[in-house]
């Protein structure tokens, strides 16, 4: 049996201490900014709370009343169609696009991934301030290059006509969303053990078996990730509803992280906004479980 | 290896760096909160008195005897504008030198956040500047807000006009505002558009009135004219939302509350009537993706022929953009007796517990408000206009005597109700809901049981 040296001992310790040490600023930061509102959340979904007066406990309450308010059930089915629309169409789009140019020469790849990315590093304020204009009821450049070449009798309000709303929301969100996924489905087609693939081109594989068979498989990880940021993007869609539509017409547009911020923010109704944002946690782990159930079972 | 560590080290540096300039930059938000009184020299005494100065501070005052008080206040005309209020807080300093006022300016878009959040905080300031929809029906409802009934004098009732002394008031009669200025809300039309399809002949342009028939003519001729668009109900928000209750309200005679403000009455036959009626005229559409300022944007580039979300300000902030005569108008009605939704703006003062402070805020709500030699320049700097006769305090500006004519018009302000959040935005559903085909009816009766519920909540 061999001795342990005591001076290997005191460095494990203090290399330890040291390695908290440097963890703890982010550890503080994690704990205050993160679990603590979580915790907090969750308590105050249980009470009847608002500004400048004591805290109500209510019990399960705000839950029962959040499953009978039409309004959620309407945000929530809003929420539902933007993820169903925007998750796949952005993970097949952007690699289809990455598919395309990962193999293009250095500048022109480059090129490629900085337009595809622009829209993301460009302040979300920005690019939905553009899209407002260009969606306008009486000057958008939609309607005005649709009635001057005769595909729309008359200028339609995009934006404040229920039937088309939440399908410009949803275009818009496509085309912030899609960057990030590019440039990720850029760099895994890169990583791709290219020998695997030379030899199976040897062996007579088309493109397509190649890429099913071989280059799939090995970027999993990467979709996995896209498909679960996407996802949760695409659940927490805020921005765009409070800029472009206020949630209207009629509702149409919706969601539930919208209507958290109107019920805690504009109504003073924490209690029952931080229930909804309760409900919409679980709805988003649920789904990124099952997400990385499929994927490992894949 | 070597020129990696250097390298290395420089940008940690550089990093270190900025994290200090950030911090020494958080100490003092300047461009949010100025001390606009002259407290260096009474602060300069050594550690000792500095010590002394924050013990008396905690206390509403400093050592050598002053009282600081904080005043947060709303973009009011240029009541938010920091360059005119040292003005004014620097004549005051010379009547009251042992005050010290400190402003914070808040906007429309976070201000009921910021205080709302400072109240929760403990921090509220002693003073604020706003209307009675904050002041009275809000605060003052909650309790927070101290009873400024001595500054209602007998002297101050019988100056200020009655409609304001009633907005200032909860229903039992404790006052919690002390008004400053006031303006009424009017529509405007584009004077070119409306002269060049012949419809000026259907409104008095001397008086700025025109009838409900008057109003449905002008409107016709006017889209008759090829102008498409001639006005829009917006309600893409509540931005600006007086506007379309007012016009709603005038065109038949209807209310929004009762007279003691403690019911919606929104769905009465009047408003029905009007509702329909907007709902089926050619050349008005509900639009659901604007709101007031865009409506202001899209008349002001003369895309629209009317706006209803007009006043003084509009007009004098849109100068450069407008290429036509605007013509302001009162709303149209029946009876040809518009009443115009309002603006009135005060002073109230959070209880914060400290005599001191309240007391020093009431002699610079006295000051500002009363003082003979002050309160014309404290009225002008709100761009709008006093709330008791002080002659015509803008002799020789044309543009804000055309527009005083409206201030006779002022209807009941009816603001103070309860539930207000609640109902603004019931209200531009509403109108969602009519613009999207849901029977008129249906939706003012239920946007009246919301605003009702919401009302009786805030009762109890």
């Amino acid at each position: 049996m061999t001795k342990k040296n005591p001076m290997s001992r005191a460095l494990v310790r203090r290399e330890t201490i040291a390695g908290y040490a440097f963890m703890l600023p982010s550890l503080i930061f994690f704990l205050g900014f993160v679990i603590y509102p979580m915790v907090q959340c969750v308590f105050t979904s249980f009470f009847d709370s608002t500004m400048n007066r004591d805290d109500i406990f209510i019990g399960l309450d705000n839950y029962k009343e959040l499953f009978q308010d039409p309004i959620f059930r309407g945000a929530l089915w809003n929420t539902v169609i933007i993820v169903v629309v925007s998750v796949p169409v952005v993970c097949i789009f952007s690699l289809w696009v990455s598919s395309v140019i990962y193999d293009l020469k250095g500048p022109v790849c480059s090129a490629f991934r900085c337009i595809f990315y622009l829209p993301v590093v460009t302040g979300s304020v920005a690019v939905t301030v553009v899209w407002k204009w260009m969606f306008n009821n009486y000057y958008g450049i939609f309607n005005y290059v649709g009635t001057k070449t005769g595909v729309l009798d008359q200028n339609i309000n995009w934006l404040g006509d229920e039937r088309f709303a939440l399908g410009c929301i949803i275009l818009i969100l496509l085309t912030t969303s899609v960057g990030q996924p590019i440039v990720l489905y850029v760099s895994a087609l890169n990583n791709v053990d290219q020998s695997l693939v030379e030899a199976a081109e040897v062996d007579g594989a088309t493109k397509m078996q190649c890429f099913w068979k071989i280059k799939w498989p090995q970027i999993m990880p990467t979709t996995l990730y896209i498909l679960v940021i996407t996802t949760i993007n695409s659940f927490q869609c805020f921005a765009l509803i409070q800029l472009l539509t206020s949630g209207g017409p009629n509702h149409s547009t919706d969601t539930i992280m919208y209507y958290i911020y109107y019920n805690a923010f504009k109504l003073y109704r924490y209690g029952y906004g931080n229930a909804m944002g309760v409900v919409l946690a679980i709805i988003i782990a649920v789904l990124s479980a099952v997400q990385f159930k499929m994927a490992k079972s894949e | 290896m070597k020129y990696r560590k250097i390298l290395a080290m420089a940008l940690s540096c550089v990093m270190a760096f900025s994290l200090a300039a950030c911090g020494s930059n958080s100490g003092g938000n300047a461009d949010q909160k100025e001390d606009t009184n002259q407290t260096d020299d009474s602060k300069s005494d050594g550690d000792d008195a500095a010590d002394d100065a924050a013990d008396g501070e905690e206390e509403g005052g400093s050592s050598s005897g002053a009282t600081d008080i904080t005043l947060w206040t709303y973009p009011i005309g240029n009541w938010g504008d920091s360059a005119t209020v040292e003005g004014l807080i620097s004549n005051f300093s010379k009547a009251y030198p042992d005050i010290n006022v400190t402003v914070e300016y808040l906007d429309y878009t976070n201000g009921d956040d910021q205080i709302n959040t400072a109240i929760e905080g403990g921090k509220a300031p002693d003073l604020v500047m706003e209307g009675p929809e904050r002041l009275v029906a809000n605060w003052g409802a909650k309790g927070l807000m101290v009873d400024l009934s001595d500054l209602w004098t007998d002297e101050a009732k019988e100056a200020i006009y009655d409609s304001v002394e009633s907005a200032c008031q909860n229903n039992d009669g404790v006052f919690y505002e002390y008004p400053l200025c006031m303006t009424a809300h009017t529509m405007a039309i584009n004077r070119d558009v409306f002269e060049a399809a012949d419809a000026l002949q259907y409104l008095d342009e001397e008086k700025g009135t025109w009838t409900t028939e008057g109003f449905q003519k002008a409107v016709e001729a006017v889209a008759a004219s090829g102008q498409a668009q001639v006005g829009a109900v917006f309600c893409g928000g509540q931005g600006g939302d007086q506007g379309t209750r007012a016009l709603i309200n005038n065109l038949y005679g209807g209310t929004f509350t009762n007279p003691e403000h403690t019911e919606y009455t929104a769905n009465s036959e009047e408003n029905v009537k009007a509702l329909e009626l907007l709902k089926g005229m050619e050349g008005i559409n509900f639009d659901a993706s604007i709101q007031g300022g865009d409506e202001v944007n899209l008349f002001s580039n003369g895309t629209l022929a009317m706006a209803f979300c007009w006043n003084v300000s509009q007009e004098k902030n849109n100068a450069e953009t407008i290429t036509f005569d605007v013509l302001p108008m009162a709303f149209p009605t029946e009876s040809g007796d518009p009443k115009l939704c309002g603006g009135i703006w005060g002073f109230g003062i959070f209880d914060n517990g400290d005599a001191a402070k309240i007391d020093a805020a009431k002699k610079f709500i006295d000051f500002m408000a009363n003082d003979e030699a002050q309160v014309v320049e404290s009225v002008k700097a709100s761009s709008y206009w006093p709330v008791k006769d002080l002659g015509n305090i803008y002799e020789g500006d044309d543009l804000m005597t055309e527009y005083s004519k409206f201030i006779p018009f002022m209807g009941d302000y009816y603001q103070v109700v309860g539930g207000w959040a609640e109902a603004r935005t019931a209200w531009w559903n509403m109108l969602q809901q009519i613009g999207t085909g849901t029977d008129v009816k249906t939706a003012v009766d239920e946007f009246v049981a919301t605003a009702n519920a919401a009302a009786a909540a805030a009762a109890n």
